[in-house]
């Protein structure tokens, strides 16, 4: 038993390592867009970021930590708790360790595939190929492919409104004022359904979809033509043009991108932390255990301070190398990345934060928005997601076999 | 490379595109002192701007070469690369055909330009030079439309380009004039070879305006 709280604890240091990265790593290219069009400075975008991953961690992340755990690997493995823990713990180890080699080597890897990839190898390990969840991979690897393209539409969509509606008008500030309420009142409008679906809170109060539908729609107009008000209050005596308004409904989108990307990315660390947890707590990990709060405030806590950290560093090089980003783009490219990663969340499959950004941006750059944008990256991060997956499976395996040899 | 948000953004070609146009204004100018001092005879300096404009010339193809360069393959762009690409080259072969009226010149300098022709040339040069100084204008414009797709913006866009096509149209007027005094005064035969050349050749230099104008129409096109 000492052994086991000993793993206890070293499986605290990696899920917070774990959740490091994803602060350190992922922060990046959820803010960016806020940072490079001049929406939010270093030091606003690292404190919105910090405390609202907190917040979506520990109130909108539950969801998506069962699904890892249990959707991809057959809980038939987790019916030997020794088995079960070493696999956990080796997950763990073998995605930090890709995550800090990629992270060493520059490559562009999502923590998220990590991961997956690390659950895999330990599956089969365990149990062999017969337990890994083929379709349920499938769907899993599907939504990877499909999240991008997801959010790259969305993006399109939103930017060619943008375009259309707002900025090809003769009077196009009117025009942004006057359709304010509306994309702060999506926004909202996501956001509250996704809180009413998916949390605790929302659970508890059994509010079925119609009139969850209905109580964001209400709130979504509350705070939509609340938004309008503010936005006159505030440039009121400015003459400012498009771009201004879209500066302030910029800062509300990317309060949601660190919302959505908390929710989504703490399952990364939390999952694997979560099975250890309830084995050494508990001797054996049942079919469906809740996360305990506390733990996904700890992986909230654990991304905060990776951005805290290492996030300074990073957003320094986007305001000089990001520079013909501009608020309406920026918008566009935060709504798409946190509406398909909220989505992802809702439906339990562990999407990529970044892959939604990049996604995005390609559904503005396809919509002419950049200067230049280069997509060579795209391909690049196909190939790494390729990579990811049995890298992080095959090092999990070494470790598995290692500690199994061990404990 | 480890963060891919950061490293989809590379260099906007807008900005080679303003440098480039910038250059090329200075090298018509340079060029203008080049043909004012061959035509009012005080040639001494001619060789020195003519180096200047080979100079210039150079440069704004280090420029052209550098935005080519800087667009991979998978380079998304508010227009078709293509048309970027056919806009730069229109831009860069002003400097080309400024080159070879110089080069023109140098072949036969020593008559120089009759008496009787100076003012029309100069006149000409006048002409060919009000529509490269809009270039950059449009360049910068076109950029701010690229930015808020403002329709008017768009329209002060295509204003310019107006401007240009009327200017080119001026231009070819000028160069109708010069080239029907070469034939009615001048009896020297080469002499006439020799100026009327010039003066289609430097009328290049306005047409090759007007093309970069009418790319930046295409660039624009809804």
């Amino acid at each position: 038993m000492v052994s086991e709280y000993s793993i206890l604890v070293v499986g605290y240091i990696l899920g917070f390592y774990m959740s490091w990265n994803i602060g350190a790593n992922d922060v990046a290219n959820s803010m960016a867009s806020a940072v490079g069009a001049k929406a939010i400075t270093i030091k606003q975008a690292i404190f919105i970021a910090g405390i609202l991953n907190i917040v979506g961690a520990a109130f909108l992340g539950s969801h998506v930590t069962n699904t890892i755990r249990k959707g991809i690997v057959s809980t038939d493995v987790l019916s030997d708790p020794h088995l079960a823990l070493i696999g956990a713990f080796s997950a763990l180890l073998a995605a930090s360790l890709w995550v800090s080699f990629a992270t060493w080597k520059s490559f562009p890897v999502s923590t998220t595939h990590s991961i997956v990839g690390a659950m895999i190898g330990f599956g089969i390990m365990a149990g062999g190929f017969s337990v890994i969840n083929w379709g349920k991979l499938a769907a899993v690897i599907l939504s990877w492919i499909i999240s991008p393209i997801f959010s790259l539409v969305i993006a399109f969509v939103m930017f060619k409104i943008i375009v259309r509606l707002i900025l090809s008008k003769q009077d196009a500030v009117a025009w942004a004022f006057k359709l304010s309420p509306y994309f702060i009142g999506i926004t909202s409008f996501v956001v509250v359904l996704s809180f009413l679906f998916k949390t605790p809170l929302g659970k508890r109060f059994a509010i079925d979809t119609c009139s969850a539908l209905l109580i964001a729609l209400v709130m979504a107009s509350i705070i939509g033509f609340t938004g309008l008000k503010l936005l006159r209050c505030m440039l009121k005596n400015k003459k400012n043009g498009v771009e201004e308004i879209f500066r302030r409904i910029q800062i509300g989108t990317s309060c949601y991108v660190a919302l959505a990307q908390g929710a989504n990315d703490v399952a990364n660390a939390i999952g694997p932390l979560a099975v250890i947890y309830f084995l050494v707590k508990t001797g054996s990990v049942g079919a469906k255990v809740p996360v305990p709060i506390f733990l996904l405030l700890f992986g909230g806590i654990g991304i905060a301070l990776g951005i805290a950290m290492a996030g300074h560093r990073v957003m320094g090089t986007i305001g000089t190398k990001i520079t013909t980003l501009t608020n309406t783009r920026g918008f566009s490219v935060d709504f798409a990345a946190a509406t398909t990663v909220l989505i992802a969340s809702k439906l339990g499959l562990p999407v990529s934060t970044t892959h939604a950004a990049v996604g995005g941006v390609f559904g503005v750059g396809i919509a002419r928005g950049f200067e230049a944008v280069n997509f060579t990256v795209v391909f690049q991060i196909m190939l790494y997601w390729v990579l990811t997956v049995p890298a992080a499976a095959i090092t999990s395996m070494v470790i598995f076999k290692l500690l199994q040899f061990i404990l | 490379m480890r963060i891919p948000f950061i490293s989809m953004f590379t260099t906007s070609p807008f900005d080679g595109l303003m440098e480039h146009a910038e250059k090329v204004k200075e090298c018509t100018w340079a060029f203008q002192q080049a043909i004012e001092c061959h035509i009012t005879d005080r040639c001494l300096t001619f060789e020195k701007f003519r180096d200047e404009v080979i100079q210039l010339e150079s440069e704004a193809d280090v420029i052209k070469r550098r935005i080519r360069g800087h667009l991979p393959k998978w380079t998304m762009l508010p227009m078709d690369k293509f048309q970027l690409f056919q806009y730069l080259r229109e831009q860069d072969r002003v400097l080309d055909s400024v080159e070879d009226v110089l080069d023109w010149i140098s072949y036969r300098s020593d008559p120089g330009i009759p008496k009787e022709l100076e003012k029309d040339f100069f006149l000409l040069l006048d002409s060919i030079i009000a529509p490269i100084e809009e270039l950059s204008k449009m360049v910068s414009e076109a950029r701010k439309y690229f930015r808020n797709y403002s329709e008017k913006q768009r329209f002060v866009v295509k204003k310019i380009i107006r401007t240009i096509r009327q200017q080119e149209h001026d231009a070819d007027t000028a160069e109708d004039i010069v080239k029907s005094k070469v034939f009615n005064i001048i009896k020297d035969p080469v002499t006439v070879f020799h100026m009327v050349r010039l003066a289609e050749t430097i009328g290049y230099i306005a047409d090759h305006a007007e093309n970069a104008g009418d790319m930046m129409r295409a660039m624009i096109a809804k």
